[in-house]
């Protein structure tokens, strides 16, 4: 150890290796590695099925809704809470949408509506946590309650049909052969990641997460950024329960409510990814990936839903040992 | 664990056998010697301080000694027998037990199970053992005096009832070497004076302590011996009364004591800073006003409303009334952090690594945190500023880290301050308030950051300082406020001025 004069030596040898490039910190953790190897396991039970174009187009179809919703739910993670009503929101969303159109409101009017019913269940999650400080658990619990309950008024029930034609192209038109879904997940994955890595909103995103006392004494408002953030993630679930109505080409009282968990599970499968744990868009994708390729995979080899569910829970638990096992050993 | 007893190998028993005794120890980190054959012999019934700067491998040798770190050659030796400890448990069932300020209790339970956690609670089957439970919690808390109710939550305690609450369970499983990383950090002199009691008392009992500390006021009080570390080595073990504390300051960092607080420079009469009967909470009608080019320092007791009084500047509380003037413009009421870091007054908080930095955080983006504006057009952040704004702070801070992406965690004490210090300065704030800006920090980076303080003022940056150190505040200071109960007590030029005066402030007389 060499030493000025003016300095005496303060440095302890510090021990955990500085981050060498983007790639080497993003992409690392057992879930990548979980990710492969069920590729790799379903290529190989399936090879002729599982990585054809035609398969591989299957799985993007059926994860783009769950990606939209759970790169709106990263948002909320990276402050540091989680909004546990996202799944009823998309249900709600998608049904008022429905409902105004199957009352004659057009089309766009009829989207614009969903989309802020959508914000405006987030606005009030902000409302709750940001500036009455309620626990995001409780908060987001009781919301999700209440919307879910709305979603049934709003449906009657039962399950709405009879939207017009025009607008099931947003979640069964095929440009290029490619389902619209894809390019909506594609594009919210893209906005918000070029948010939370490029923008001061997304830094003060991160930050809030990362200690809001430093970052409120810093000159970040603390209470309109946590806000902001449920705000993103109720517009993020309404877009993609309005998708959902126009794939399903129908809006039950419940459609999307399993988005719930599965968003909360893809963003803990990605913040296993990075080594400060923080949630993060790629790592969500890639938690997504895990989550779709399982049901897909398993659906191929024959394997009943309900045993996928199992597994999607095992998958997740495994993960994450592993990844909490890597950081004790570091 | 291997014990092989002194008599047999033929130690020399003439010698009074140590309670706890390092020889030799090297530990190395990725080939860097953190500890490079260190000795620390502590006898039964001593009090032994342990020093050195933030670096110098205090932590690591400590961590050693309870088991936390297997150090790669030298023994560990309990009364005469060499042992080697696998883990935390195995330094505990030996006697050995440190004592940290942040882990020492669990807040949620009573401090009777807090005492007689783990292996020592006693039990019918299964079942907690109420009555002995109490009884012998009560048992450890008599021997060290303190009447402390048995059955509160820990966690409502006040910090030295926790200290005593943590030292009772180190008792409880029979410790014969306990070790104290910088007890007092968060005590009053009062509560200083009270946990100094217990620890006499131990030390009668035969116990032998181990006292790490900055504070080298309380050591020269309290200990007995005191070894001095210096980059992984231990320099030297003196008995307290043999030397000075400049002695000591100097053996630390390898030079003389005397340049600590640098030349004061010359305060002008400009007036930036005006604050006319500011009331909030635990602040009373405070008037004063600051200048251009100096340094005030503003002390008092614990709980005078020193860090309040700062908090309210900084907008980070509202005040009830009363107004600040920054260069001739009134504030507006309650601004918020944010509008006060616009209009040029910035704070480097008190509690560094709860509001300061970030700690999982990398150096630039806790920089770059107090400065996005700077670093962003249009609400998009410029990687590059970003990092040229780092390396900036790291340079003109002479901040010691690998580089601007190195996690804050990672630093020592001194160069998270100097973090927190680089985020502020980025503002060339026209105002900078401190609330204790060298507390836990080394002696060597103190000098540094008192430099640094005058550096800005000489720039014309006005420097309002908290401290509860008097020698600190009259060697950085250029005037001194001291406040008590919320409100000024008394104000003196701090060239030549008087520690007795400034203590009778402290404890509420007024001119």
């Amino acid at each position: 150890m060499t030493k000025t004069d003016t300095l005496p030596a303060t440095t302890t040898a510090p021990r955990v290796r500085e981050r060498a490039s983007i790639s080497q910190l993003f992409w690392q953790g057992g879930t990548i590695v979980a990710l492969i190897v069920l590729i790799a396991f379903f290529t190989a039970m399936r090879p002729d099925v599982f990585l054809s174009f035609g398969n591989m187009r299957n799985i993007l179809e059926q994860i783009a809704i769950l990606t939209i919703i759970a790169v709106g739910q990263t948002v909320v993670m990276v402050v540091g809470d989680f909004d546990l009503s996202v799944g009823t929101n998309a249900t709600l969303s998608g049904a008022t949408a429905a409902s105004l159109m199957i009352g004659g409101t057009p089309i766009p009017l009829a989207i614009v509506a969903g989309l802020c019913v959508g914000l405006l269940v987030g606005v009030v999650n902000g409302l709750l946590v940001a500036f009455l400080q309620l626990s995001a658990f409780v908060a987001t619990l009781a919301t999700m309650t209440t919307v879910g309950g709305l979603a049934f008024i709003a449906t009657s029930g039962t399950t709405l049909y009879g939207m017009p034609e025009d607008f099931f192209w947003i979640g069964q038109g095929r440009p290029m052969g490619i389902p619209m879904p894809i390019f909506f997940a594609v594009a919210a994955a893209i906005i918000l990641w070029l948010v939370l890595r490029f923008t001061t909103l997304g830094r003060r995103w991160y930050a809030v997460g990362g200690n809001a006392e430093v970052a409120r004494l810093s000159g970040v408002n603390v209470r309109w950024t946590r806000f902001l953030a449920f705000a993103v993630a109720g517009l993020a679930s309404a877009i993609g329960g309005i998708i959902l109505v126009s794939r399903l080409g129908s809006a039950s009282s419940a459609s999307g409510n399993n988005y719930m968990m599965l968003a909360v599970a893809a963003v803990f499968l990605g913040m296993t990814i990075l080594k400060s744990g923080q949630a993060n868009v790629g790592g969500t994708l890639v938690g997504v990936g895990i989550i779709g390729v399982m049901s897909n995979g398993l659906n191929i080899i024959g394997v009943n839903t309900y045993i996928q569910q199992v597994l999607t829970g095992l998958i997740i638990i495994a993960a994450v040992t592993l990844s909490a096992l890597k950081a004790r050993k570091s | 664990m291997t014990a092989v007893n002194s008599s047999e190998t033929g130690t020399a028993l003439l010698e009074p056998v140590a309670a706890l005794e390092a020889r030799g120890i090297v530990k190395r980190f990725d080939g860097v010697h953190a500890l490079n054959g260190v000795s620390l012999s502590v006898q039964p019934g001593e009090i032994h301080a342990l020093l050195g700067e933030n670096g110098a491998g205090k932590s690591t040798l400590i961590k050693i000694i309870t088991g936390l770190y297997q150090p790669d050659s030298g023994q560990i030796v309990r009364d005469g027998n060499e042992l080697e400890f696998a883990n935390v448990r195995a330094a505990n069932k030996a006697g050995v037990v440190a004592l940290y300020q942040e882990l020492s209790i669990i807040p949620t339970i009573s401090v009777a199970e807090n005492i007689l956690l783990g292996e020592q609670m006693p039990s019918r089957g299964s079942l907690v053992d109420w009555g002995a439970l109490r009884k012998r919690a009560r048992a450890q808390l008599d021997r060290l005096n303190q009447r402390i109710p048995l059955g509160k939550l820990a966690g409502q305690l006040s910090p030295v009832q926790q200290t005593m609450v943590s030292v009772a369970r180190a008792l409880a499983t029979d410790a014969r070497v306990l070790i104290l990383d910088e007890p007092t950090a968060a005590l009053t002199d009062l509560e200083i004076t009270d946990l100094f009691a217990v620890l006499r008392g131990l030390r009668e009992e035969g116990v032998a302590i181990i006292y790490v500390s900055h504070r080298l006021e309380e050591v020269f009080e309290l200990c007995d011996r005191l070894t001095i570390m210096r980059n992984g080595e231990t320099i030297t073990t003196k008995p307290v009364a043999d030397t000075t504390v400049d002695e000591v300051i100097s053996t630390m960092v390898g030079r003389s004591a005397g340049e600590l607080f640098p030349e004061r420079s010359t305060a002008t009469d400009q007036v930036v800073l005006t604050v006319e009967g500011l009331n909030g909470r635990r602040v009373k009608d405070v008037s004063f006003q600051a200048y251009a080019g100096e340094v005030l320092g503003i002390g008092g007791l614990a709980g005078s409303g020193r860090s309040e009084l700062l908090r309210l500047l900084a907008g980070a509380q509202k005040y009830s009334s009363g107004t600040v003037t920054l260069a001739g413009q009134r504030l507006p009421h309650a601004p918020g952090v944010g509008r006060v870091l616009e209009a040029g007054i910035a704070l480097v908080p008190e509690e560094r690594r709860s509001q300061g930095v970030i700690v999982s955080a990398p150096i630039d983006d806790n920089i770059a945190l107090g400065n996005l504006k700077a670093v962003s057009s249009l609400g998009w952040v410029s990687d590059r500023k970003v990092v040229d704004l780092a390396r900036d702070g790291l340079a003109n801070l002479q901040i010691k880290a690998r580089g601007p992406r190195q996690a804050v965690g990672q630093l020592s004490g001194g160069n998270q301050q100097k973090v927190v210090l680089a985020k502020m300065l980025a503002r060339k704030p026209k105002v900078l308030l401190m609330d204790e800006p060298t507390r836990g920090i080394d002696v060597g980076t103190k000098a540094e950051i008192y430099r640094l303080i005058r550096e800005l003022v000489a720039g014309g940056t006005t420097v309002i300082a908290v401290s509860s150190e008097l020698p600190e505040l009259i060697g950085m200071s250029d005037r001194i406020i001291i406040m008590h109960e919320g409100r000024i007590a008394g104000e003196v030029q701090a060239e030549g001025a008087d520690d007795e005066l400034l203590l009778s402030y402290c404890y509420g007389k007024t001119d």
